[in-house]
C-alpha cells in the first residue's frame, strides 16, 4: 500500500490542481474559452429543458383525442419555431467555432528565439528531463520535476522511449502526446511562481495512474541558481556511512539502471539520481521525498507502484541506512 | 371477421434478376464492405509511404513487370467468360453457363499459379519491413478472394453437372459474376501502386 | 400490378382464415428441440435472443462498472490491483461498445424491422442466425479470456505500441483483437440483412417516404456499419498480425507507424458512436409518436437529419486525436465538422419537442425515458461541442470530462431510449405488460443515479483527473466527488435491478397485453402479441405513414402468396410495388456450424497461424452445405435434373 503522505507534501502544491486555475497565458486563454462555452451551453440546455417542461405541462384544450397527424395550423406555427431554433443553433455554432479557432491561433503564437529548451522523455512510468545546452557538458539531466523560470516561454520537446504517454500540466496548458518515433513539441509559460502538478494522461500500462510530475516555476534568479546546482556532479560522500552508501550503489544492481554523475553508476533505465535529494517527490510524484519513503521505495518498490520496472532489494539494515545516508546527501 | 379488399399477387414470378432480387442487394453489400476494406488498405499504403525515408526499402526488387502485368491481364480477361455465363443464365442455357464457368475457372487457376510465382520472387517477407507487410498482406487478402471465387465457380460447375438445378441458381450465377468482376477489378489499383511504382521499376532484376 | 388495382373477391378473408392460419403455422413453425435451438432462423426468435444475450452482457459490463466505482471511491483504495483494474475497464468498455450497445439495437432491428415493414422474416434468415452465433462466440471469447486471467487490458481502443507485441506479451490483446473480428463480422452480416430487407421486403404501398422513422434509423445505421466496420476489422487484423506473424504495420523501427492504428481505429470509432446513437433516435421517434398520439413533426427533416448525421459522422474521426499534434489547419476542419453535426442533432431534438408540444401526451413509462433522453443527451451533446474545440479538448482530453461526455451521450442518448423501447415493445415481444409503477420507479432511480454518477465527473476532469487510473493520491482532492459518483453508481444499479424485477414479475404474472396496448402507429401492432411465427396472417399493404391510424380496417391485404412454403413478397426498392415472390429457407444447422468454423479459425490463430488453414476446412464444408440445394422441390422450380 502507498504510505500515507505527509501534510508537508500537500502544502507543496500551490493553488488547485485544475485547468480552471490558470498560472500561465495559455491555460488562461483556454479558461476564457471554457467559460464562454460553459455559459452558452448552459443557456442552450436551460432553453431546451424549459421547452420540454412547457410541452409536458401545457394545458390542452379538450379537443379530439384520435391519433393522427399534427393539425395543419399548428404545424405551420411549429415549423416557424423549429426553423428559428435551428437558425439560432447555426449562429451559436459559428460563435463557438470562431472563438475556438481564435484561441487556437493565440495558443500557437507563443514562441521565442532563444527559448530555454527542455527535452522530456516519457517511459513506463516516469519522466526523464534534460535541459538542452549547446555545450554538451552543461546539459542537465533530472527526472520527474521540471524547473522553469517565470514569465518566459519554454520549449518542451517531447519524446517517448516505449509507449505513448501524454504531458499535461492543467494549470499551464493543455496536453500533448509523446509518441514513439514522432518528435513533438509544446510551448509553455508560467507567469505565477508556484509548484504545479501534472500527470501522464495517455493510458500507458500498469502504472499510468502514478506517472506524475511537478513543474516548479520560480523567479529567473532562483531558477538560474537551481540550474547551476544541477550542473554539478554528485556531491562527494563525506561521512563514513555516506561513503559506504556510495560503494553500495556502485556495487548493487542500482548502478545498472541509475546514473549518478561523478560515480560509476551510469545506468539509463531508471531516473537520474545525481541530485535526488533536491527533488520534492519520489517515483514520479507518488511519494514525498523523505528518508522513510525512500527506504520503503528501495526495499519494496513493487508494493508502492505494482508492476513498475524497479525490482525489490533485500538489504541489511545497516546497508540500507548507509544507502539512505548517501542518497540523502545528493542535494 | 370482416371481409377486406385484397391484392392478389399469385401471378408474380418467383425469381427476378439484378437489382430486383434480394440476393443482389446482399452481394452489393458484401462488395461495399470488401471494397471499403481494399480502399482502406490503399490509403494505408500511402500513409506509410508518406512517412518513409526510403520507399521501396533497399533490397526490394521488382518481381518482374511482365509477370505481374500478365497476371493482371489474365485476371481481367477472365471476366469475359464470366460475362457469357451470366448471359447464358439469363437465357436459361445451362450448357452455356457451364462453358463460361469452366473457361473462367481455368483462367483463374492460371492467375493463381502466376501469383504464386510472383510472390516467390519477392526478395523480402512480410516480417522484413512495413513495406513487405503491406504487399504480402494485400496480395494475400486479394488472393484469398481469388481462391474463394475459384471455389465458388467449382461449386457451380459441380451443381450444374450433378443437379438438381433450380431456377434460383440462375440468379445466383448472375450475382456470382458480379462478384467476380469486383474481385478482378479490385486488383487494378494495387497493380498500379505496387508494380508501376517508378522507384521500383528501376530495380528490376 | 399495384395497390390501386385491388380485386374485391367473394369468399375473401374470413373463409380462408382458419385454413390459412393452420398452413402458415406448419410452414413457418419455430424449430424445436435441443438441436432445433441451434437451427432457428426466425427473426422474432433470433431478435429476442439477440436482445436477451446483449442484456446479459450489459449486466456483466455494469457489474464491472460497479467494481471500478468501488475501487475509485476512495484515494489509494486497495480493492483492485492495477492489473485487474486495467482488465476491468477494458472489458467494461469493450463489452458495452461491441457486445452490448451495437448488438442490442441490432437485435431490436432484427425483431422489429420485418414487423414494421409487414413481412415474414428478414431477407436472409440464415445470415441472421450466423450473425447471432458469431456474436455469441465473440462474447464467449472475451469472457473466457477474462475468467482465465487473459482478459484484454489495453483499453477499448488498444493503442499501439502499448498493445503491440513488445509491451503486451501474452494473449490478452489477441483476445481483444479476435473478439473485435467476431463482433464486427456479426454486425456486418446483420447490417447487410437489414439493408436488403428494407429495400426489398416492404409491404406494397410503403414507398420510401412512408417508411417508419425507426426503420430509417436502422437503415442509416446499417449503411454506416458497412462503411465503418471494415476499418476496425482491418485495424484489429493488422494488430493481430503484428503480434502473431511479426508484420510491422505499427512498428516504427521498421517503417510502420503507431498513428496509423489511431486513424484506422477512429475512422471506425467515431461512426461507431453514431451506430449506437442513431438506432436510439429511431426508438425515440417511435415512442414519441405513439405517446403523443401524433405523427412525428417534420418527417422529411428527421430523415434528412439521420442521413446527414450518417454522412458527417465519417468526417470527424480526428477529433479523438487532437493531442497527437496534427497540423493546425486540419484540426480546424475537424472542429468545424464536429460542431456542424449539432445541426442535425438539434433539428431532431426540436422536432420531437414540437411533436410533444402538439400531442395529446400519455404519460407512460416509455415516454418518461424519452424525457430523460432529452435532458441527458442534450447536456452530453453540448459537452461534445466543447470537446470538438481543439484548445479546450487539449485540456480535457483523456480525463474524466471525456468519461462524463461519453456516458451522457451513450447512456442518455442510447440506453435511456433503449429502456424506453424495451418498456414499449415488451408487450409485443412477450404478450404481457410491464408494471407502470415499477417502470416509473426504475426510471427515477436510473435518472437520479445517472446524474449523481456522471455529473461530478465533468468537474473531476477539469480538476485534472485522467481517465483509466486505478487510483489517485489523496492530495489531489478528487476523493469526495468520486465517492459521490460511486454512490450514484449504486443508485443506478438499483434502477437496473428494478427493471429486472419488473421483467421477472411481468413474465410470471403480468397483465395480458393484447395485440395493441398502446394504440400504436406502425404495423407491428396489427398482429397478436407475441407475434405468431409467420407474423402476418395476410401480408398487409399500406397507404400512409401511420398505417394503424389511417383506416386500417379498409386497407387491402395481400393474397396469392403460397403458404405451403416460406414464401414472401418482394417489392420494388423505391415505390414498393409488388415485384415477385421469394422463397425463404427454413431451419438449418449450417449457420451455426459456419460460426463455429470461423470461431475455430480465429481462436486457434491466436496460438498458431495454422489456425487459418485448419479453420478453413469446417468453414468450407459449412458453406458448401449451406448453399447446396436441399432437393426440396417445393422451394423452387426445377430447371434441369441430370
Ligand atoms: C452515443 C454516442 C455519442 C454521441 C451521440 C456523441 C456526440 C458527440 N460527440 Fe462524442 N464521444 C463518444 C460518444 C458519443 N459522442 C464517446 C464514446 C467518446 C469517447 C471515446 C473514448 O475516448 O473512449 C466521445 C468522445 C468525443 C470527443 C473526443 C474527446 C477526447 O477524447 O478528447 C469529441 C471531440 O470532439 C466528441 C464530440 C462529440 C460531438 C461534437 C458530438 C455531437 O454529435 C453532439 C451533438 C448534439 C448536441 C450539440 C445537442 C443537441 C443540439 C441542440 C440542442 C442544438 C443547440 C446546440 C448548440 C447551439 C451547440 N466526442
Ligand atoms: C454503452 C456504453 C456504456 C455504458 C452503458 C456504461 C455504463 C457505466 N459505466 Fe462506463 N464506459 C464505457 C461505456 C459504457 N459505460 C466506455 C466506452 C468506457 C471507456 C473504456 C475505456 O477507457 O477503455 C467506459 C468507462 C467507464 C469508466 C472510466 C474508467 C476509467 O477510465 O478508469 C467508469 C468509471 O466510473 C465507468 C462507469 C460506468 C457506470 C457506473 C455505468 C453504469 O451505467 C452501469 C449501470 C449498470 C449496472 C450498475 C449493472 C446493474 C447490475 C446489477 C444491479 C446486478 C444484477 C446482477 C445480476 C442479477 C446477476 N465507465
Ligand atoms: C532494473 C532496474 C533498476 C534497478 C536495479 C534499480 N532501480 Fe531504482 N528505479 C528504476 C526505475 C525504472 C525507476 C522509476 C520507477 C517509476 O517511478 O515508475 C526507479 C526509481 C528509483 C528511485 C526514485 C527516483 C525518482 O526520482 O523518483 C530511486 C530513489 C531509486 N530508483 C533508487 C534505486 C536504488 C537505491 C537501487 C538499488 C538498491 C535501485 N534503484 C535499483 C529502475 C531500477
Ligand atoms: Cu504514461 Cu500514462
Ligand atoms: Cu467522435
Amino acid at each position: 500500500m502507498i504510505a500515507a503522505p505527509s501534510l508537508a507534501f500537500l502544502a507543496q502544491w500551490t493553488g488547485r490542481h485544475s485547468a480552471l486555475d490558470p498560472a500561465g497565458p495559455q491555460a488562461e486563454r483556454i479558461g476564457d474559452l471554457w467559460w464562454l462555452m460553459f455559459w452558452i451551453s448552459t443557456g442552450v440546455f436551460l432553453a431546451v429543458l424549459t421547452a420540454l417542461l412547457a410541452a409536458i405541462l401545457r394545458r390542452r384544450r379538450e379537443e379530439e383525442d384520435a391519433p393522427g397527424p399534427i393539425a395543419p395550423e399548428a404545424r405551420h406555427r411549429l415549423t416557424r419555431v423549429v426553423a428559428g431554433a435551428v437558425g439560432v443553433t447555426v449562429v451559436l455554432l459559428f460563435v463557438l467555432l470562431f472563438a475556438s479557432v481564435g484561441t487556437g491561433r493565440a495558443l500557437g503564437s507563443l514562441s521565442s528565439r532563444q527559448a530555454l529548451t527542455i527535452r522530456l522523455t516519457g517511459q513506463q512510468w516516469w519522466w526523464s528531463v534534460e535541459y538542452q545546452d549547446p555545450v554538451p557538458g552543461r546539459m542537465v539531466t533530472t527526472a520527474n520535476e521540471i524547473h522553469i523560470p517565470t514569465g518566459r516561454p519554454i520549449l518542451v520537446q517531447l519524446e517517448s522511449r516505449d509507449v505513448i504517454h501524454s504531458f499535461w500540466v492543467p494549470n499551464l496548458h493543455g496536453k500533448r502526446d509523446l509518441i514513439p518515433g514522432h518528435k513533438g513539441e509544446v510551448w509553455i509559460q508560467a507567469d505565477r511562481p508556484g509548484v504545479y502538478r501534472g500527470q501522464c494522461a495517455e493510458f500507458c500500462g500498469h502504472q499510468h495512474a502514478l506517472m506524475g510530475l511537478l513543474v516548479v516555476a520560480e523567479p529567473p534568479e532562483a531558477f538560474a541558481a537551481w540550474l547551476e546546482a544541477q550542473r554539478r556532479p554528485a556531491a562527494p560522500p563525506v561521512t563514513p556511512a555516506q561513503k559506504r552508501g556510495q560503494k553500495l550503489v556502485e556495487t548493487l544492481p542500482c548502478a545498472l539502471c541509475h546514473t549518478i554523475q561523478g560515480t560509476a553508476a551510469s545506468g539509463k533505465t531508471g531516473p537520474d539520481l545525481t541530485h535526488l535529494a533536491s527533488r520534492r517527490t519520489l517515483a514520479a510524484g507518488t511519494l514525498p521525498n523523505t528518508p522513510g519513503h525512500l527506504a520503503g521505495w528501495i526495499v519494496d518498490p513493487q508494493s508502492i507502484k505494482p508492476g513498475n520496472h524497479m525490482p525489490a532489494n533485500t538489504l541489511q539494515s545497516e546497508d540500507l541506512q548507509a544507502l539512505l545516508a548517501y542518497l540523502g546527501s545528493l542535494k | 371477421m370482416r371481409e377486406r379488399p385484397e391484392l392478389d399477387v399469385s401471378d408474380l414470378p418467383t425469381v427476378a434478376f439484378g437489382a430486383r432480387a434480394s440476393i443482389w442487394w446482399g452481394v452489393v453489400g458484401l462488395m461495399a464492405i470488401e471494397g471499403t476494406m481494399f480502399a482502406i488498405m490503399f490509403a494505408s499504403y500511402f500513409y506509410l509511404r508518406g512517412n518513409a525515408a526510403e520507399w521501396p526499402p533497399t533490397g526490394a526488387f521488382h518481381p518482374g513487370l511482365g509477370l505481374t502485368t500478365a497476371n493482371l491481364a489474365i485476371l481481367l480477361v477472365s471476366m469475359i467468360p464470366m460475362h457469357f455465363a451470366a448471359k447464358a443464365a439469363h437465357r436459361e442455357d445451362l450448357a452455356g453457363i457451364r462453358r463460361g464457368l469452366i473457361v473462367a475457372t481455368v483462367l483463374c487457376v492460371a492467375v493463381l499459379v502466376i501469383r504464386a510465382i510472383v510472390l516467390s520472387r519477392l526478395t523480402y517477407r512480410w516480417d522484413s519491413h512495413a513495406y513487405g507487410s503491406l504487399i504480402w498482406t494485400t496480395a494475400g487478402f486479394h488472393t484469398l478472394h481469388v481462391i474463394t471465387g475459384l471455389l465458388e465457380n467449382l461449386l457451380f460447375i459441380a451443381l450444374l453437372i450433378k443437379g438438381p438445378v433450380e431456377d434460383k441458381h440462375l440468379v445466383d450465377v448472375r450475382v456470382n459474376t458480379l462478384y467476380w468482376y469486383f474481385v478482378a477489378l479490385s486488383w487494378v489499383p494495387f497493380y498500379v501502386i505496387f508494380f508501376l511504382d517508378p522507384g521500383l521499376l528501376d530495380l528490376s532484376y | 400490378m399495384s395497390v390501386a388495382e385491388i380485386q374485391e373477391t367473394e369468399e375473401g378473408y374470413a373463409g380462408h382464415a382458419a385454413e390459412e392460419r393452420r398452413r402458415l403455422e406448419k410452414t413457418w413453425a419455430f424449430s424445436s428441440g435441443f438441436f432445433g435451438w441451434f437451427m432457428e432462423v426466425s427473426h422474432t426468435a433470433l431478435g429476442r435472443r439477440y436482445i436477451a444475450t446483449a442484456m446479459i452482457l450489459f449486466l456483466l459490463g455494469g457489474i464491472e462498472a460497479l467494481l471500478m466505482r468501488i475501487q475509485l471511491a476512495r484515494p489509494e483504495n486497495g480493492f483492485l490491483d492495477p492489473d485487474l483494474y486495467n482488465e476491468i475497464f477494458t472489458t467494461h468498455g469493450s463489452t458495452m461498445m461491441f457486445l452490448f450497445a451495437v448488438p442490442v439495437f441490432q437485435g431490436l432491428a432484427i425483431y422489429l424491422v420485418p414487423l414494421m415493414l409487414g413481412t415474414r422474416n428478414t431477407a436472409f434468415p440464415r445470415l441472421n442466425a450466423l450473425s447471432y452465433w458469431l456474436f455469441v462466440i465473440g462474447a464467449l471469447l472475451l469472457y473466457g479470456g477474462f475468467f482465465l486471467n487473459t482478459g484484454p487490458d489495453a483499453g477499448w481502443f488498444a493503442y499501439v505500441p502499448l498493445s503491440g507485441p513488445e509491451y503486451s506479451p501474452g494473449k490478452r490483446v489477441d483476445v481483444w483483437a479476435q473478439m473485435i473480428t467476431f463482433s464486427e463480422l456479426s454486425s456486418l452480416a446483420a447490417s447487410v440483412n437489414i439493408i436488403a430487407t428494407v429495400f426489398k421486403h416492404r409491404a406494397p404501398g410503403m414507398s420510401l417516404n412512408r417508411i417508419p422513422l425507426f426503420v430509417w434509423a436502422m437503415l442509416v445505421t446499417a449503411v454506416m456499419v458497412v462503411f465503418a466496420m471494415p476499418a476496425v476489422m482491418l485495424a484489429s487484423t493488422l494488430l493481430a498480425m503484428d503480434r502473431l506473424v511479426d508484420t510491422h504495420f505499427f512498428n516504427i523501427a521498421e517503417g510502420g507507424d503507431p498513428l496509423l492504428f489511431q486513424h484506422l481505429f477512429w475512422f471506425f470509432g467515431h461512426p461507431e458512436v453514431y451506430i449506437i446513437f442513431i438506432p436510439a433516435l429511431g426508438v425515440v421517434s417511435a415512442i414519441t409518436a405513439t405517446f403523443s398520439r401524433r405523427q412525428v413533426f417534420g418527417y422529411m427533416a428527421m430523415v434528412l437529419s439521420l442521413v446527414a448525421t450518417g454522412f458527417i459522422g465519417f468526417g470527424l474521426w480526428v477529433h479523438h486525436m487532437f493531442a497527437t499534434g496534427l497540423p493546425q489547419l486540419g484540426q480546424s476542419f475537424f472542429t468545424a465538422a464536429s460542431m456542424m453535426i449539432a445541426i442535425p442533432s438539434g433539428t431532431q431534438i426540436f422536432c420531437w419537442l414540437a411533436t410533444l408540444w402538439s400531442g395529446r401526451l400519455r404519460l407512460n413509462t416509455p415516454l418518461y425515458f424519452v424525457f430523460g433522453f432529452v435532458a441527458i443527451f442534450v447536456l452530453g451533446g453540448l459537452t461534445g461541442i466543447m470537446l470538438a474545440s481543439v484548445p479546450l479538448d487539449l485540456q480535457v482530453h483523456d480525463t474524466f470530462f471525456v468519461v462524463a461526455h461519453l456516458h451522457y451521450v451513450l447512456i442518455g442518448g442510447a440506453i435511456f431510449p433503449l429502456f424506453g423501447g424495451l418498456h414499449f415493445w415488451f408487450p409485443k415481444m412477450t404478450g404481457r405488460m410491464l408494471s407502470e409503477r415499477l417502470g416509473k420507479l426504475g426510471f427515477w432511480l436510473l435518472f437520479i443515479g445517472f446524474n449523481l454518477t456522471f455529473f461530478p465527473m465533468h468537474k473531476l476532469g477539469l480538476e485534472g483527473m485522467p481517465r483509466r487510473v486505478y487510483t489517485y493520491l489523496p492530495e489531489t482532492g478528487w476523493g469526495d466527488l468520486n465517492l459521490l459518483a460511486t454512490a450514484g453508481g449504486v443508485v443506478l444499479g438499483l434502477g437496473v435491478l428494478t427493471f429486472l424485477i419488473n421483467v421477472a414479475v411481468s413474465l410470471r404474472s403480468g397483465e395480458v397485453a393484447g395485440a395493441d396496448p398502446w394504440e400504436g402507429e406502425t404495423l407491428e401492432w396489427a398482429i397478436p402479441s407475441p407475434p405468431p411465427p409467420y407474423n402476418f396472417l395476410h401480408l398487409p399493404t399500406v397507404s400512409g405513414r401511420s398505417p394503424l391510424w389511417e383506416n386500417w380496417e379498409e386497407q387491402p391485404v395481400v393474397t396469392g402468396v403460397e403458404s405451403h412454403r416460406r414464401e414472401v413478397l418482394v417489392t420494388a426498392s423505391l415505390d414498393a410495388e409488388p415485384d415477385h415472390r421469394d422463397i425463404l429457407p427454413g431451419p438449418t444447422i449450417w449457420p451455426f456450424v459456419l460460426a463455429l468454423g470461423v470461431g475455430v479459425t480465429f481462436i486457434v490463430a491466436i496460438f498458431t497461424p495454422w489456425g487459418v488453414p485448419i479453420g478453413a476446412v469446417p468453414c468450407a464444408i459449412a458453406l458448401v452445405a449451406w448453399f447446396w440445394p436441399r432437393g426440396d422441390m417445393g422451394r423452387y422450380e426445377l430447371k434441369e435434373k441430370s
